[in-house]
């Protein structure tokens, strides 16, 4: 079994890690980096809840070979913001309550932070399709688009 | 108590806040060193005998360290009571077999014949792999209807496929058709479908240092600790089961999924081992909702008054018993829905079919019925010429009357003509079409199901509230989290009752070994018996409080008050003691700071279930649904503009919460509609992930307006009532009504999906002679 | 999926097609949205990965003289940002925003969605309609410019030779005054392979239709070009009647199947209806499909 040394940056610390051709971003990232924020839901890029950013754009981790995410930036829910210091995303969502189960939520916070940091303005409907590929079981999505619409909002201010 | 501080107001969770950080550890986040992977062998076939199984090779492959089979299992058949204990007597009791590994035979192709625990998952793959098993397929059968017939396949060795018969008389029907001036009559039919949780089934177990079978598992019921104790055979108190935060329930968790499973194999290996199910697995094996073949004959006067209801149905079990009988009891009991019917015959059957096996969904045999009788009520309307509110209104029981299939009584307030017109209010102004090709429709419905258990299940739940010398709060509590906000507000209420900030209250929820078992998360029941459990622990300790207060301060009990931490003369806030200090004042004289309270649900016993009649359930929860939609008439597909949502919850605990139990029902239910559907041929599934069992996005979805009414009149804390699944059963008619209304046909079937609306409005046509829709060839 | 499959990233083409010559059996691979679940669905096993992911010569979107082309490892994403394509390919820009989801959308490549030869591929409709040419290389420099409605053969298979990888795609810019429509039926709006989609140009003279380029998605063992509905349209005033016409020949042109999404009867009904509307609604002269 062929193994590769990477080395990528998750949430600000430069890591290495051993992998193999086939593994997943999302399985490095979850049993190889204690990155277990970072959810399984399907394996298969259906859900997102595996989403992450990479070199600044929101992705299935599951859907990137590991090999691929070489040399590269990647965000997960953790780097977004700390106990300390929330992101107002991570604010926003506990206040609005559009956190139930919360299995979806590292993956919607981490597709919604890149969608602002690109769009810092935008409509319901833009924010709805910028979630549209983030699967919720639990709320329906409304609570969790008033939570992203209020911080974008803010930031037009 | 009569200004709320906390209860009612729309507090952040804590759980919230861990989630959002990405702190919380699922099941599957959790690992412990020198962990084992488990994974299971499904079976090849719907329906086989197993001849032979060979393990050795599976085995031989290094890294492997337990390979098991059915005759590995000490009590590979069990008898439960799905993590109930008391025994309900009749012809068709409340107790299914269980059966751990698949031993001369396989049932249904998600059914499990083989363990394995490897070093890694994919050794642990590989040798799943290189198990061999014989198998001779047997016919099978799969449809509910094919499987009553007297010359169906048995599904289960030795036992007819008929696993529930119920049936009850209220009146007489030929009398009320007799008397009726319209009868409608109509079959209904609802799929197989999946809770799909966005997080699998998973858990970790392991042998703790005093030989306890520990299992950290994504569960709804903790309970099930006596179904692994007795399939081990060992005592119950050697197993200890630990529920973590759950990434969605929604009863897809509440059978044993993967604990005994994990249980064999950690006892096996003496290692921790960890199983985890794909999405795939997870659709193939956990438990589905039943699908219903719904036979409904509903007769009415000219004025509206419905006379008579004839109703057969008929629930498709899957391959095991599981909660067949009780999801028929339900569904024979919510059969006539929230209305007035004096003749009512109805029959309600539960047959095994070598498909997955079909057990708890949300809505749990409400939410079946309820497309069936909200079709009915909007059918009647349109043979009389009235207004769906108004037929509705005319019919809808009240408070002192009698539930016209049971015969129960209404105890509670009933808010339905309120729900139904505000839900309608609610979708506001007529949306135009957007297009030449869309027609604009409206539709409402009103459900009905009960909160809390069935009464003859003797429920109970526990818990204990404890203030510390600081004046901080600790609630323990069996309570199982699926997201609802379960163990975030018996926090709220002891945090109420006690005074302190809910900041400062710490809860430690769902593990066998150290907090009393509350029962399980399930049947829209832990606010009301958690929730009451808590606030009759949180009193007691709030007296004794108040009485070495009272002592202290030299007044009477009653004219003390608690807020933030202090206990003061009500109306003299300057005079006070902190918490801290009356509580450490107790400890010194021995007075317990903790209590640990049992709350009882109404107990009912019944020696002989034969039909089903008088009280069955605590309460229930009214409400309605109207939903408006725009359907493509050249394509038939349904956009849902509008969905509004109006129930009294009796009491809304936490706001937010509440809401986001009644917005996420609405979609759910919007689901059941329009797309969710698992799909299955002869008993293999056709939909097997997620690209083909289709959940709304946020694309799909409109912004579910929420009216919350609150009569107070519920029995839970504060009077709240439940609201996870009666938000969710009339979300389905509302929307078929909505399509009835848009382009005038009726969908009798779900999911309505774009196929089934244009082909029906193609037959329509044909028959109303208005040409069938572009004749190709 | 335990295996013993090795890994390599090209730095340019020429060391792409080094790597397939050299190290085989290999498959290319950019976004992997669909190599990743088939490895993990053991529907491939491939011995060798070549990532083309990073060949900055195989991505962007370039407009030369009067044909643009687009990198075969552009991003969805990318061609969704394009200015270029809005303006001048309005029905791939359409198609571009239906697929999968902006998650998906982020990683897969235009090349990756014509090479995995999906008969319900997104941007083989548009591109179709477009005319487009698919251009490859090869070891040896076998290189091909090929038409894309030759390019399909069957579900997931292509022309493509084991160690041919597509450098990039182009269309000449359609005529200023041209008119395009896009749809896709999809059981919901994001997520959703499509049950039926299709795509159109047309070059209009007043009321009648100079040339029509028609194309239809999950109707047939691959995207086809509907060569006869076009015939119906050219030199033709558009009339409800010729409209009827093109739906009737369209039905002859396709061979849909039933599959868990939709019957073969359903599909044909639609078609029908949605080809009619297609054409009704590019006339108009609105830019963006439904």
């Amino acid at each position: 079994m062929k193994t590769y040394e990477i080395e990528l940056n998750l949430n600000c610390e430069s890591c290495k890690v051993e992998v193999t051709a086939q593994e997943t971003l999302l399985e490095v990232l979850r049993k190889k980096l204690n990155a277990t924020e970072v959810k399984n839901g399907c394996a298969k890029g259906d859900c997102g809840a595996c989403a992450v950013i990479l070199d600044g754009m929101a992705v299935n981790s599951c859907l990137t070979l590991a090999l691929q995410a070489d040399g590269k930036e990647v965000v997960t829910v953790k780097g977004i913001g700390t106990e300390e210091e929330p992101h107002p995303l991570q604010e926003s969502f506990v206040e609005h309550g559009a956190v139930q189960c919360g299995f979806c939520t590292p993956g919607m916070l981490v597709t919604a932070r890149s969608f602002l940091d690109r769009h810092p303005t935008s409509s319901r409907e833009e924010i709805r399709q910028a979630i549209s590929g983030n699967l919720c079981r639990c709320t329906g999505y409304k609570k969790i688009i008033d939570a992203i619409e209020k911080v974008a909002e803010t930031k037009d201010k | 108590m009569k200004e709320l501080n906390i209860i009612g107001k729309s507090i952040g969770r804590h759980d919230a806040k861990d989630k959002v950080l990405g702190m919380t550890k699922y099941a599957d986040d959790f690992s412990m060193p020198g962990m084992l992977y488990g994974k299971a062998l499904w079976s090849k076939y719907p329906a086989a005998n197993i001849l032979s199984i060979n393990t050795s090779k599976a085995f031989a492959l290094p890294g492997v360290k337990a390979v098991l089979t059915a005759k590995d299992v000490p009590n590979n058949e069990i008898v439960t009571r799905m993590g109930q204990t008391h025994k309900v007597k009749g012809i068709f009791s409340f107790e299914g077999l269980y059966r751990v590994l698949a031993d001369k035979r396989v049932h249904f192709l998600g059914e499990a014949v083989a363990l394995v625990a490897a070093e890694t998952e994919e050794i642990a793959e590989e040798a799943r792999d290189l198990i061999e098993v014989q198998y001779e397929p047997l016919p099978g059968v799969f449809n509910e209807l094919e499987a009553l017939k007297p010359e169906a396949f048995w599904v289960q060795e030795g036992t007819d496929n008929t696993v529930t018969h119920y049936y009850l008389t209220r009146g007489d029907v030929e009398k009320g058709f007799g008397e009726s001036d319209v009868i409608v009559e109509n079959a209904y039919h609802v799929p197989f479908v999946d809770t799909a949780y966005i997080e699998p089934e998973s858990g970790v177990a392991w042998v703790d240092d005093n030989g306890v079978i520990t299992i950290r598992v994504a569960t709804q019921v903790i309970e099930h600790f006596r179904d692994v104790a007795e399939a081990l055979g060992i005592n119950h108190n050697r197993v200890r089961v630990i529920a973590p935060y759950i990434g969605g329930g929604f009863g897809g968790k509440e059978d044993v999924t993967v604990e005994i499973y994990l249980a064999l194999l950690a006892q096996k290996t003496r290692r921790p081992v960890k199983m985890t199910w794909t999405r795939e697995e997870s659709i193939l094996s956990h438990c589905k909702r039943h699908p219903f073949a719904m036979f409904y004959k509903t007769a009415a006067k000219k004025d509206g008054r419905l006379t008579a209801l004839q109703v057969k149905l008929v629930a498709n079990g899957g391959a095991y018993v599981t909660l067949t009988p009780w999801v028929l009891l339900y569904a024979l009991a919510d059969a006539a829905g929230p209305y007035r019917i004096p003749n009512v015959k109805a029959e309600g059957l539960g047959v095994l079919t070598n498909n997955t096996f079909a057990s708890a969904n949300r809505g749990f045999g409400g939410i079946q019925p309820c497309f069936a009788y909200e079709s009915q009520m909007d059918e009647l309307a349109k043979r009389l010429g009235m207004e769906p509110l108004e037929i509705r209104r005319i019919n809808y029981i009240e408070k002192g009357e009698t539930l016209s299939t049971t015969g129960q009584i209404i105890e509670t307030h009933v808010a339905l003509p309120q729900t139904a017109e505000k839900a309608w209010e609610a979708v506001g102004e007529k949306s135009s079409p957007c297009s030449a090709n869309t027609k604009i429709g409206r539709g409402v419905a009103s459900g009905m199901i009960g909160y809390g258990r069935l009464i003859v299940l003797h429920d109970t739940s526990r818990a204990s509230v404890q203030v510390e010398l600081d004046g901080s709060v600790v609630v323990r509590s069996g309570i199982q989290d699926i997201g609802g906000g379960q163990a975030s507000s018996l926090c709220q209420i002891a945090a109420e009752v006690l005074g302190v900030p809910y900041e400062d209250v710490r809860i430690y929820f769902g593990d066998t070994a150290q907090t009393p078992l509350a029962g399980t998360t399930t049947a829209t029941r832990q606010l009301y018996m958690s929730g009451n459990a808590t606030l009759n622990a949180a009193k007691e300790v709030r007296k004794r409080l108040l009485t070495k207060a009272g002592e202290m301060m030299e007044t009477g009990t009653e004219d003390l008050e608690i807020r933030d931490k202090k206990i003061f003369v009500k109306g003299s806030p300057g005079t006070s003691l902190s918490l801290a200090v009356v509580a450490k004042a107790c400890a010194s004289d021995g007075i317990p700071l903790s209590h640990e309270a049992l709350f009882k649900g109404p107990f009912r016993d019944v020696t002989e279930f034969k039909t089903l009649e008088g009280k069955l359930f605590p309460d229930f929860t009214f409400g309605s649904i109207a939903a408006e939609v725009a359907v493509d008439e050249d394509t038939g597909k349904v956009e849902v503009l509008k969905l509004a949502s109006c129930f009294d919850v009796g009491k809304a605990i936490n706001r937010a919460s509440v809401e986001g139990q009644m917005e996420g029902a609405a979609i759910y239910g919007m689901g059941y509609a329009l797309s969710e559907e698992v799909m299955v041929e002869n008993g293999y599934t056709l939909s097997p992930s997620l690209s083909e069992y289709l959940l709304p996005t946020s694309l799909d979805v409109p912004d579910v307006k929420t009216i919350i009414l609150e009569s107070g009149t519920g029995l839970g804390p504060f009077g709240a009532k439940g609201i996870g699944e009666p938000a969710l059963c009339p979300v389905a008619p509302a929307i078929v009504n909505a399509i009835q209304d848009a382009v005038g046909v009726r969908i009798y079937e779900l999911p309505a999906t774009p196929e089934r609306i244009l082909m029906a409005m193609q037959r329509r046509n044909v028959q109303e002679n208005k040409g069938g829709h572009f004749e190709v060839k | 999926m335990e295996s013993n499959t090795e890994y390599l990233r090209a730095v340019n083409l020429q060391n792409a097609l080094d790597m397939a010559e050299r190290y085989r059996p290999g498959i290319f691979v950019a976004g992997c949205t669909n190599v990743i679940p088939n490895m993990r669905a053991n529907a491939i096993s491939p011995k060798f990965l070549i990532d083309l992911s990073r060949i900055d010569e195989l991505a962007g979107i370039k407009e030369e003289d009067d044909e643009i082309s687009i990198g075969a490892a552009t991003t969805i994403s990318k061609i969704l940002e394009s200015e270029l394509i809005k303006k001048h390919a309005s029905i791939l820009w359409s198609a571009a925003g239906m697929l999968g989801n902006p998650l998906t959308r982020n990683r897969a490549t235009v090349g990756g969605n014509l090479a995995d030869a999906s008969p319900a591929a997104d941007t083989a409709p548009p591109l179709l309609a477009l005319e487009a040419t698919v251009h490859t290389a090869q070891p040896k420099g076998g290189g091909r410019s090929i038409p894309l409605d030759q390019f399909f053969v069957n579900p997931k298979e292509t022309v493509l030779a084991v160690d041919e990888l597509i450098t990039r795609i182009s269309f000449v810019k359609p005529k200023a005054l041209s008119k395009g429509w896009h749809t896709k039926l999809g059981l919901r709006n994001a997520m959703a392979i499509s049950v039926v989609s299709i795509a159109l140009m047309l070059e209009m003279e007043g009321n009648i239709c100079r040339k029509a380029r028609i194309a239809l998605g999950s109707l047939a063992p691959k995207p086809v070009r509907a060569y006869l509905t076009e015939k119906e349209l050219e030199g033709k005033e558009i009339t409800d009647e010729v409209l009827r016409q093109c739906a009737n020949t369209a039905d002859h042109e396709i061979s849909p199947i039933s599959d868990i999404r939709a019957s073969a009867e359903y599909r044909r009904l639609v078609t029908a209806t949605l080809l009619m509307r297609s054409i009704r609604e590019a006339i108009k002269g609105e830019e963006r499909g439904l």
